[in-house]
This record gives C-alpha cells, sequence and structure tokens, in this order.
C-alpha cells in the first residue's frame, strides 16, 4: 500500500506494481524473492525487506536514487 | 454464477465505500494464454464494482487490446488490475497496479487503493511527499506478496 501512495504522489515519476509472487514466478526468481513483502527498487537498485514504516521506506528510496 | 464475496464482506465493503468522495476507474487486463484465474479475478472486481456507483470496471485483454496495454504498460503483465481516477470520460493513471489474483491480504490493499485514488490524497507524510513529488528520475517498486 506504501508504494501505492507513492505513486499516487508523482504518477509522472512512479510506477508501483504490487505482484503476486507465485503466479510472476520468473520474475521473482529473478530478484531471488524469498520472503514478502519485498519491494525492489528500480530493477534492484534498493531493496526493502518486510514491511516497514514510512519513513524507513523514504530512506531506502533516497539511498537507491541517490 | 455464484457470488465470490460472501454477505457479511459486501456489507463490510459497503460500509467503507461510503467514505468515497470522487469517481474510480478500475482496469482490468487479462489474457487468453495461460490464466487460470482470469475470470475469477474479473468476476471480483465486478462485485466490488457493483457496491458503488463511483466505481466504473472495464475489463480489457492484453493482446486483443495492445495498444492500450502499451499505454498503460502492461503488455506481458496480466492479470493486471489498475486502480485510476476518473472525471468524466476522462481516466488519470495514478501508476498503481496489482498483478495476480487480489486475495486475501491483497483484496484488502486494493480496497483501501480504490478509496485512496477516490480521496485523491496519498496520506503521506509531508517530507515523503515533498521527496517524491521532487524526483527527476522514474521510480519503479515491485513489490513482491503473496496472498495469505
Amino acid at each position: 500500500m506504501l508504494a501505492y501512495q507513492i505513486a499516487m504522489e508523482n504518477p509522472r515519476m512512479v510506477l508501483a506494481e504490487g505482484i503476486e509472487a507465485m503466479e510472476f514466478d520468473e520474475l521473482s526468481n529473478h530478484y531471488m524473492i524469498s520472503g514478502v513483502p519485498d519491494t525492489v527498487i528500480n530493477a534492484d537498485a534498493g531493496r526493502v525487506v518486510g514491511a516497514v514504516p514510512e519513513r524507513q521506506m523514504l530512506a531506502e528510496l533516497m539511498r537507491a536514487l541517490e | 454464477m455464484e457470488k465470490l464475496l460472501p454477505p457479511d464482506i459486501v456489507k463490510q465493503i459497503r460500509d467503507v465505500f461510503q467514505q468515497l468522495k470522487n469517481p474510480v476507474q478500475i482496469l482490468f487486463f487479462g489474457t487468453e494464454k495461460h490464466c487460470d484465474y482470469c475470470a475469477e479475478i474479473r468476476q471480483l472486481l465486478e462485485e466490488v464494482s457493483e457496491l458503488s456507483n463511483l466505481i466504473t470496471l472495464s475489463v480489457h485483454d492484453v493482446e486483443r487490446d495492445a495498444d492500450l496495454a502499451q499505454l498503460y504498460r502492461v503488455q506481458g503483465k496480466a492479470p493486471a488490475t489498475i486502480i485510476a481516477a476518473r472525471e468524466g470520460d476522462q481516466v488519470t493513471d495514478f501508476g498503481i497496479r496489482y498483478l495476480g489474483i487480489p486475495s486475501g491480504h491483497e483484496f484488502t490493499t486494493l480496497i483501501q487503493a480504490i478509496l485512496m485514488v477516490s480521496a485523491r490524497d496519498s496520506g503521506l507524510m509531508p517530507q515523503t511527499r515533498e521527496y517524491i513529488r521532487s524526483l527527476t528520475r522514474p521510480l519503479h517498486l515491485e513489490v513482491f506478496v503473496t496472498p495469505t
């Protein structure tokens, strides 16, 4: 849901996809998803494992995009 | 056809949908290739859409409606559910998609996404809003989940 909130804030720049890991197993295998939720930022420029608070997600985004 | 949503869930959704403010467009992209659950997802979305006159559902096929699928960046990503805003005939895409079967916890997320888009407000903290609005390069978030 946090990813959706982020997309809503700037849809011109952000694409947020919730992906069912079992249905899209090739993609899950590609990213070696082992637990959920697992957020892949810009094709693995960053990774956030687990459901994290907004503040932590923001910090991870800043790290991944700097 | 038998309903997918049980009556108590329907009542709960009707209750939260009282909060809906602005029209929401749900776009479903299915596929005829290897999609065991497309009919079920479509039925689920139809049942949800029927619970508010502010929600409109349109159903598409990634192969037959290839141009539209490309516009919404869902080629090869069916079954895809897009939660967008609608003003009259105008649909505004907020980059919000769910790929797969929205059941269990993901069904709850779908309902939350509908409420958020209807409110036209992300509800994020001011510092997060500021950072996200200042982005100059694309940000792609792929959130892997399992329906539990």
